[in-house]
């Protein structure tokens, strides 16, 4: 094979056997090549004299050493992993069991709460019914009040009514608030009070 | 790491003409085997692969580093490396050029290093304390030692697994990740460039 000088380099950048081999053949009749041959190639030889190697047996003994530190590192990484995972867990647990009793707390609280209103509501009703019989006892009197005291007894009577009416109103909105059911207690208590004494001041009247 | 060398005499690394065994070119099951072993940090296996790999090992690492203290330290640190990432290794290459990867990785990083600490010795310096030049063979190593050490990282690496550890373009592709087109154009260059050098040095 016929090669030129310039063809030198694409023989040198392929490198194999048979392209050194061509470049030589040619090296053979061209000092300028054979030098620049001649200079690759001690590159290449001295470079193969470069591989290099020591005995150390210390070496092999560092390196397990090392090797079983790292493990044991990693091993008591994953084991902090774990319990940290089993902690987590045993937290999880104890707040969602913690969070279910709350519940059933809260679930049998708010149905004594609504017992203890049903109750209340019990005795307001009975209440309500004495106040009621008061009132159709009194309510001739009232019609046709024949003293000013009366008159006034009818007045106040209408204003507790309103009172009253306004209270439930709220009740109902909210059943379980305690004070206002006392505020509707004692307005009841005044009413009742109060045609007592349009009853009492009725029979006085019709004594005289 | 360790920065001293250990107490044995290491003063003379010799230079051999045996060819230590070559990483394959492709995984194979006993590539994924050594793997999964090195994972599980199975010292046996990894001892095997020291026997094995080792005397390549320190030879790429004392050519990068250019002396046995710090090449024992890449080659101790290469092995950490593996313990760690072998679950990742996924058989694209075979282990021995995986291997030879993380360790001119880690010539890489310790030459940073040094690089960013002001008071340490240059190179040459170092080398010429552990080895005294005893002959014309010697001078034209260190010759090309002190050529090689101005060379950019990728350039160096090329050259000395080609020309140095006698691994084929394929084989340094594989290791460095570029092409092995790129690996013979890569090595061409740099000969050139040495050639240049080599010629005034001469």
């Amino acid at each position: 094979m016929k090669i030129q000088c310039e063809n030198i380099d694409d023989l040198l950048l392929e490198g194999d056997h048979f392209s050194m081999q061509t470049a030589a053949n040619h090296a053979k009749g061209c000092p300028a090549c054979a030098e620049k041959i001649a200079s690759w190639n001690e590159i290449s030889s001295v470079a193969q004299g470069m591989q290099t190697t020591w005995q150390n047996d210390m070496l092999w003994p560092r390196i397990e050493r090392s090797i079983r530190a790292e493990k044991r590192h990693k091993q008591s990484k994953l084991w902090q992993i774990a319990a940290a995972v089993v902690m987590l867990s045993g937290l999880g647990i104890f707040a969602w069991r913690a969070n279910e009793t709350l519940r059933t707390d809260q679930f049998n609280q708010r149905i004594l709460q609504e017992s203890a209103v049903d109750e209340v509501e019990k005795a307001e009703k009975a209440h309500l019914a004495a106040i009621d019989q008061l009132e159709k006892s009194a309510q001739p009197k009232l019609d046709e009040p024949s003293t000013p005291l009366l008159v006034s007894y009818k007045e106040k009577l209408m204003l507790l009514d309103d009172a009253i009416a306004e209270c439930q109103a709220n009740i109902d909105r909210n059943r379980e608030n305690a004070h206002l059911r006392k505020q509707l207690l004692a307005i009841y208590s005044e009413k009742q009070r109060t045609l007592r004494e349009v009853l009492r001041e009725g029979n006085h009247v019709s004594n005289q | 790491m360790h920065g001293v060398a250990p107490a044995v005499s290491l003063a003379s690394p010799v230079i051999t003409t045996e060819t230590p065994n070559r990483p394959t070119r492709t995984a194979t099951d006993d590539d994924l085997r050594l793997a999964r072993a090195c994972a599980s940090g199975d010292t046996g296996v990894f001892e095997e692969i020291y026997r094995q790999h080792g005397d390549r090992m320190k030879s790429i690492a004392y050519n990068h580093l250019g002396n046995v203290s710090d090449a024992e330290d890449a080659v101790q640190e290469t092995f950490l490396k593996v313990h760690r990432a072998a679950s990742t290794y996924n058989g694209e290459s075979a282990f021995g050029t995986w291997l030879y990867r993380v360790l001119i990785n880690t010539c890489y990083d310790a030459l940073r290093r040094r690089q960013r600490r002001i008071q340490e010795s240059p190179i040459d310096d170092v080398i010429t304390t552990e080895r005294a030049v005893s002959s014309v063979d010697d001078a034209k190593r260190m010759t090309l030692r002190k050529m090689l050490n101005e060379l950019p990282e990728q350039r160096r690496s090329v050259f000395l697994l080609f020309e140095v550890e006698g691994l084929s373009h394929a084989e340094i592709a594989q290791t460095l990740n570029i092409t092995e087109g790129n690996s013979k154009w890569i090595l061409f260059a740099t000969k050139k460039q040495l050639q240049e050098k080599w010629k005034t040095q001469s």
